[in-house]
């Protein structure tokens, strides 16, 4: 059964989402579409089928026929993006900070390359249902603590279960590089902090983790099975990513010899405060940057008040491959916010499409879902949403339209139920 | 008759300090002794050559070049010495135990004082507590202060607020109720709370209430109205009239102190922290002394430049400025002495004096500080500080000036000498011939008086391998060289055709007629008889102290305040035309296209199209494209502030208050400037019921605490409710402190305010009788506080989540006759809305923020627009120093959740948080006669796009992204100057230490303690 919906009007959407779950075959026309790979095309046709894109065109230019698509969407020039990507992120793993029992981020133990976070993803997080309606589809659910915090995944932000909704399992571990600094206390009793005087025994305890685990890896199937080794084969092969989260310059120069020195095929710095001072140096050796909040303050008293805003730009400038993550405090309920850091950055002289580049296709190449995702491309999957403006600003950011594999997304949430009820109690009286 | 008899044989007694029993005969001393020939520093102004200095007992009986020397009198002989009075040393816990803490250690909160007695009913104040109680000689302890030149002390117990008293100890080694001058000398007071573990005060505001309510505890109890004995007030009534010295880590802390003083009629003087010069113009309202310490910073260890990259400008700035800050009090009129304390050796002591001498200060300012300020400052100058007849005779004597390397020899104290090191007696300096076993060997002796050092001329046969003649070769050998006395050991190496091997001479000296001879064992063995005939003089290789260059222009580098982005010259108001505009006025007007607004005086005088005159002399500001709007104003900020921002050691602290603990130094305020703001609400935490009163201030960059208060603004404090005030995520031990739930929450709001009405009552009862019969109610500073509440004079901003609690407070407030003002964060507000509109409370919130505690769980982010749609008064607020710089984002979020119009959304962050804290008479909107508070923004200032170019507060130019750009360079330059001018110190081997890098911490609504949090924030 074919269903012709001719021309929805975009306002009417909501109201035929609940029925229009199964259409096989859409067509958004006139659409301002932020390709994600740094184009934009002002009067977009994107035919989906089958969950994949199957034609970028300009609307003006193209012909099509009503009869071969399900739904076709005339947008007005509401803007189209790629789903947003959040990645390196707590998002499934946990739903309330303060409550213990909703965390699921860190377990015990200092190398835990073994520990997987696909399988704790919570595909009904009342908070991701809040991150989605922002345009943010797909995340990389990761762990935190220890020296290995474990294996990441890529999730898309819907699905029945967490098979369903994993985009690439396991795809990389998390390397938390010791810090060159020490100290702190606990909040109540702080002490200050000084330099890290175990830094290099702690690096050489790293690097000999990395000798032992390659040494296993190298080994073939005669040595009995080591779990947190065998997690780690394929960082060597390249077919994992090795995840380095460091900041300070002197924990970035010396990941850049590590990389060499294990010939890591894939690594990616996580954070990288410092990075704008080695661009050249990690732009050599290909080494992309997943930016640490933009919306943080300045490490330094001297430093630029607008460092945490500027450093995009500045990678951008260098030549360095970079996306923009959001880890920190209250970082899954954060995760929606990821759009407008992304538009501070071009107040901050990110080119605006290279901003859309940094939620999107970087991040998809950076993590390796780019042969699939971060782009609306033919060929690529149908994650995309729809904003009525400008998605990187909080005033224009309103997704009305959202595709996951080609299916329309519920974009109702928890919050908007609470905003409706008690709007219509007031309403009422 | 027999009376005088008595006394005549009473004062020796009294003098020789033998009033008690002795084991044998009496001890024999000399009696009159007299130190000749010596050059004496009388006192810091007088300074006499060739004196004598007669003493007896512990006393100076004369002193002067014509001192009639009495029959029997010991004569010393001090030519070519110098003597200096004996330094005062008054930051000392010398001969007194260590404090410790009372009941051990406990997991769980200790609420209650744990002292037994009738005491006062906080741990940390013990003025009961006096010093000479427990001072017993520590004579590693005395030996070390001596090599300072310290004869005197004044020691006391460093723990605590009310510390008691301290002694004034002579440090002599004997007899310690001959050393005791003065058991209390002193009483010291600070604002750490030191090793009392009981939970209040937590905080520094804490500490200044507790000093406050205490003080107003010993007036009230000292006029008879108190039916309760209380043994601390007894024994602080008991030292009423004894100097007060009051420790202070901070400038800003003697400030803080000051207004103590002057609330209570005292005088306070100071222990200094070193960084006074920051506050260099705020300092002349100080009375007393300020003790200021020597142990200036080292440098750091500077040389890895990723090391010297984390080290902040300000601490860069302090160690170079610090010499100076003795120079910079003298120059602002502040009395001062000094403190040896926290340095190690004598060397860096004299080090550090003379360095104060190169940035500006004299030899009498240096020995003022060191002898007579502190006599004055203890009020023992008849006694103490100066050489004169009739003081006591504690004095050092040194080798020469110390100012130039003169070595201290001995010390006297009340009397008693010590002798350190001995000057030779003789000066061998010269040229000789030494002829031993019939060989003659030339000799020098060059070096130093006290440290002579020779060389011996030893002649030796060298063949000449290529011509095969033998020639003579003289070679100089180095010779050990030991004077003691009268005895010189001489020991040197030959190798020529007489001898091989070491040649040691002993001998005599006597340099009446140049001659040394003695003894001398040869390298074969025999014992012959040598000498030596002096032949010449050496030239004196004296090091001339090299008259350093004095610098004083260094206090020209001082920044207002004193670290990165601070100003070099304090900022002042600017007649300003800001042209061509689009001025978002907040008013009926609206968004105007192309206007002009006018500053004069810090004032807005012209806002609108037309029909103006440029005020002559005006800065014309061509602002095309641009737009303007009121400066941002947080309802809710816990930046600027110093040592605690919660003090929750009580449910109800009403009485602190964080206007006392104001910190204009910190980097966050120019980096909210940055981001438009010109003023904010500083809160009291959340960790209790009733927090502590708010100080309202404008982000004034390089301002002082006082100045930044905003001028009489309402008086606002902080309530709580919820997961915080009962303490939920505080962990398993915190389940003491009532409340622990809700239900205990409204309890304790209708107890204070109970207490509170009943406290009333009284204070009218007092007043209206007329017979005098009604005893004076005691002040309690936070019950005045919550009676304020109750008389509308002071409103409330609550920290509240969940839509039960909010209800529960109005209920309280409408039951007791007050008025909730605001509640904050008040994410469950939408709930309730309609119930807050009839009590007639605003709303300041977050804009998105939610699942970061169990309490948020239905927080959405369409609150502040649901509030707003019902008529509430709604702002949006950081709590969140980052978060703070970016409010018009997060107003700009309103626009997307539930649909405000930009106008309503910039009004969340500007003219609705003054209408909250009543300042929207003065702020708030573009509106003639408001103050000149506003944002030049480079875009829409709701667009993702906006900078703020400009930030003016009160016509005064606050920030200018412009500047920044010039300011960022200075700082790299100012850090390069200075890090070089660090390695030269380095590279001299002077003493440094590694940078300790410390965490950038931010205060929160939860923050507990005096240091801010770097924990997991739970707001």
């Amino acid at each position: 059964m074919k269903l012709r919906f001719g021309i929805v009007c975009f306002s009417l959407l909501a109201t035929f989402f609940a029925q229009a779950q199964d259409q096989k075959s859409i067509l958004l026309i006139n659409g301002f579409l932020h390709k994600g790979n740094g184009e934009i095309l002002e009067t977009a046709l994107i035919g989906v089928r089958s969950g994949k894109i199957e034609m970028v065109r300009n609307s003006l230019a193209t012909s099509y026929k009503r009869e071969e698509w399900d739904t076709i969407i005339d947008l007005q020039g509401k803007h189209i993006y790629p789903g947003f990507i959040a990645p390196n992120s707590t998002l499934g793993l946990t739903e309330i900070d303060a409550v213990r029992a909703t965390r699921d981020f860190d377990e015990v133990g200092i190398y835990n390359p073994h520990v997987r976070s696909q399988i704790a993803f919570n595909v009904e997080s009342k908070v991701i249902s809040t991150v989605r309606t922002n345009g943010v589809l797909i995340c990389q659910t990761t762990p935190r603590g220890g020296s290995i915090s474990g294996t990441s995944a890529i999730m898309l932000m819907d699905g029945w279960n967490w098979e369903d909704a994993t985009v690439s399992s396991d795809d990389g571990i998390h390397v938390n590089w010791p810090s060159s600094t020490e100290g702190g206390g606990w909040w109540a009793e702080p002490s200050p902090k000084k330099r890290n005087e175990k830094y290099e025994d702690q690096k050489a305890e790293l690097i000999n983790f990395f000798s032992d685990a390659k040494a296993y890896c190298d080994g073939g199937k005669k040595v009995d099975l080591d779990l947190r080794f065998n997690a780690m084969r394929d960082c060597f092969k390249g077919e994992k990513r090795v995840y380095f989260h460091a900041n300070d310059v002197q924990q970035l120069l010396d990941v850049i010899d590590f990389v060499r020195k294990f010939e890591l095929p894939f690594p990616v710095i996580v954070g990288g405060y410092d990075s704008h001072l080695i661009a050249d140096r990690l732009k050599e050796d290909k080494i992309p940057v997943m930016i640490g909040r933009v919306h943080s303050l300045p490490e330094y008293e001297e430093d630029p008040v607008d460092q945490p805003f500027a450093l995009a730009a500045q990678l951008h400038a260098a030549g360095v491959k970079f996306c923009i993550q959001n880890s920190g405090d209250m970082e899954a309920m954060n995760a929606r916010n990821l759009p407008f850091q992304a538009g501070t950055c071009i107040a901050y002289g990110l080119p605006a499409e290279e901003a859309v580049k940094s939620l999107t296709l970087n991040t998809a190449e950076i993590i390796g879902i780019n042969k699939d995702y971060g782009s609306v491309e033919e060929g690529k999957s149908a994650t995309l949403f729809v904003s009525d403006g400008d998605a990187l600003d909080m005033r224009s950011n309103n997704v009305t339209l959202a595709l996951i594999n080609g299916k329309f997304m519920s974009l109702d949430n928890s919050q908007k139920q609470l905003y409706e009820k008690y709007h219509n109690k007031y309403q009422k009286k | 008759m027999r009376s005088i008899i008595v006394l005549v044989t009473l004062i020796p007694f009294y003098f020789l300090g033998q009033y008690r029993p002795t084991n044998g005969v009496t001890d024999s001393k000399a009696g009159y002794i007299a130190l000749k020939n010596a050059e004496v520093v009388v006192s810091p102004d007088k300074t006499i050559k060739n004196a004598t200095i007669l003493i007896k007992g512990e006393s100076i009986v004369d002193v002067g070049i014509l001192v009639n020397i009495p029959a029997g009198t010991k004569e010393i002989d001090c030519s070519d010495l110098v003597i200096l009075p004996g330094f005062i040393e008054l930051n000392s816990d010398l001969g007194l135990p260590k404090p410790s803490s009372i009941g051990g250690y406990n997991f769980r909160p200790q609420l209650e004082s744990n002292k037994k007695g009738a005491y006062y009913w906080n741990e940390s104040v013990h003025p009961e507590v006096n010093a000479s109680d427990s001072y017993d000689i520590d004579t590693k302890r005395v030996e070390e202060l001596i090599k300072f030149g310290i004869t005197f002390t004044l020691t006391h117990h460093q723990d605590g607020i009310f510390r008691g008293t301290g002694a004034l100890v002579s440090l002599g080694m004997e007899d310690v109720n001959r050393q005791m001058i003065q058991p209390k000398a002193a009483q010291v007071i600070s604002f750490q709370k030191g090793s009392s573990k009981q939970t209040y005060p937590s905080s520094q505001m804490g500490s200044i209430a507790l000093i406050r309510q205490f003080l107003y505890d010993v007036k009230w109890y000292s006029d008879g109205n108190s039916k309760e004995t209380d043994l601390s007030i007894e024994a602080y009534l008991a030292q009423d009239s004894l100097p007060i010295l009051f420790e202070t880590k901070d400038k800003w802390e003697i400030l803080r102190a000051e207004k103590i003083a002057k609330e209570f009629g005292l005088s306070f003087n100071y222990y200094g922290s070193g960084n006074e010069y920051m506050a260099h113009d705020q300092l002349n309202q100080v009375n007393g002394f300020v003790i200021l310490p020597l142990n200036f910073p080292e440098a750091y260890e500077v040389r890895d430049p990723y090391v010297a990259r984390q080290i902040p400008l300000s601490d860069l700035k302090h160690w170079e400025m610090a010499p100076s800050n003795p120079h910079v009090m003298k120059t602002e009129g502040v009395d001062f002495c000094f403190t040896s304390s926290g340095l190690k050796t004598s060397d860096q002591f004299w080090k550090n004096l003379n360095m104060t001498m190169q940035r500006g200060l004299s030899k009498q300012d240096v020995l003022a500080a060191l002898t007579v300020n502190p006599a004055k400052l203890l009020g023992v100058e008849k006694k103490l500080g100066t050489l004169e007849k009739g003081k006591l005779a504690s004095f050092s004597i040194y080798s020469a000036d110390p100012f130039a390397g003169g070595k201290l020899l001995e010390v006297w104290t009340i009397g008693e000498q010590k002798v350190l090191s001995r000057a030779p007696e003789q000066d061998i300096l010269g040229k000789y011939t030494i002829n031993v076993d019939g060989k003659r060997y030339p000799l020098e002796i060059a070096g130093s008086k006290e440290k002579p050092d020779s060389k011996v001329s030893v002649i030796k046969d060298v063949k000449d391998e290529k011509t095969g003649l033998t020639k003579k070769d003289t070679l100089q050998v180095k010779a050990f060289t030991q004077l003691i006395g009268n005895d010189l050991t001489l020991q040197f190496y030959v190798d020529d055709e007489n001898f091989k091997g070491s040649m040691s001479l002993h001998g005599k000296v006597n340099m009446r007629v140049g001659v040394l001879f003695g003894d001398a064992s040869l390298p074969d063995g025999r014992w012959v008889q040598w000498s030596a005939v002096k032949s010449d003089k050496v030239k004196e290789n004296k090091q001339e102290p090299k008259n350093p260059e004095i610098d004083t222009l260094i206090c020209q580098r001082i920044w207002y305040p004193h670290m990165a982005y601070g100003f070099d010259t304090k900022p002042t108001s600017e007649t300003i035309v800001i042209r061509n505009a689009q001025l978002w006025t907040n008013e009926e007007q609206g968004v105007i296209k192309d206007g002009t607004v006018i500053v004069q005086d810090g004032k807005i005088t012209f806002v609108g199209q037309g029909g103006f005159t440029i005020p002559t002399g005006a800065r014309v500001i061509d602002a095309k494209g641009k737009h303007v709007t009121p400066g941002i104003i947080d309802e809710h900020s816990h930046i600027a502030i110093s040592k605690g921002v919660n003090e929750g050691g009580q449910s109800i602290s009403a009485e602190v208050s964080i206007g006392d603990v104001v910190n204009p130094d910190d980097i966050n305020i120019y980096r909210q400037l940055s981001g438009g703001v010109t003023a904010a609400q500083l809160l009291h935490g959340s960790a209790n019921p009733v927090g502590g009163q708010s100080a309202l201030i404008k982000l004034k960059w390089g301002a002082t605490p006082e100045e930044m208060l905003i001028d009489n603004a309402p008086k606002f404090i902080k309530f709580a409710l919820g997961e915080n005030v009962k303490q939920a995520n505080w962990g398993d031990f915190n389940t003491v402190r009532f409340p622990q739930t809700r239900m205990g929450v409204e309890q304790v709001y209708y107890d204070g305010f109970h207490r509170a009405q009943e406290y009333m009552e009284a204070w009218e009862q007092f007043k209206s009788d007329e017979k005098g019969k009604v005893k004076q109610p005691r002040k309690d500073l936070e019950l005045e506080v919550l009676a304020e509440i109750l008389r509308s004079e002071r409103f409330i901003s609550c920290h509240s989540y969940v839509q039960s609690e909010i209800n529960m407070l109005m209920k309280v407030a409408d039951s007791m006759g007050f008025k909730v003002n605001t509640f904050t964060h008040i994410l469950e507000g939408y709930k309730v809305a309609d119930k807050m509109l009839a009590h007639g409370v605003g709303a300041s919130t977050f804009s998105d923020w939610w699942a970061y505690k169990y309490e948020v769980n239905d927080a959405i982010p369409y609150n502040a627009s649901l509030m707003n749609e019902m008529g509430l008064v709604v702002a949006i607020n950081s709590d969140d120093a980052e978060m703070g710089r970016r409010l018009n984002q997060e107003a700009a979020k309103g626009i997307k959740y539930g649909g405000m119009t930009e106008v309503e959304a910039l009004k969340m962050v500007t003219l609705n948080p003054a209408k909250l804290l009543h300042l929207d008479d003065r702020m708030g909107s573009l509106k003639v006669g408001k103050d000149a508070d506003l944002v030049i923004w480079s875009d829409n200032p709701l667009s993702i796009q906006a900078k703020a170019e400009m930030t003016i507060i009160d016509g005064t130019v606050m920030f200018d992204a412009q500047k920044d750009k010039e300011l960022q360079v200075v700082n790299r330059q100012e850090k390069a100057r200075i890090i070089s001018k660090m390695l030269e110190s380095n590279d001299k081997g002077e003493p440094s230490k590694p940078f300790l890098k410390k965490k950038a911490k931010h205060f929160h609504c939860d923050t507990m303690g005096e240091e801010g949090s770097e924990g997991e924030n739970q707001h």
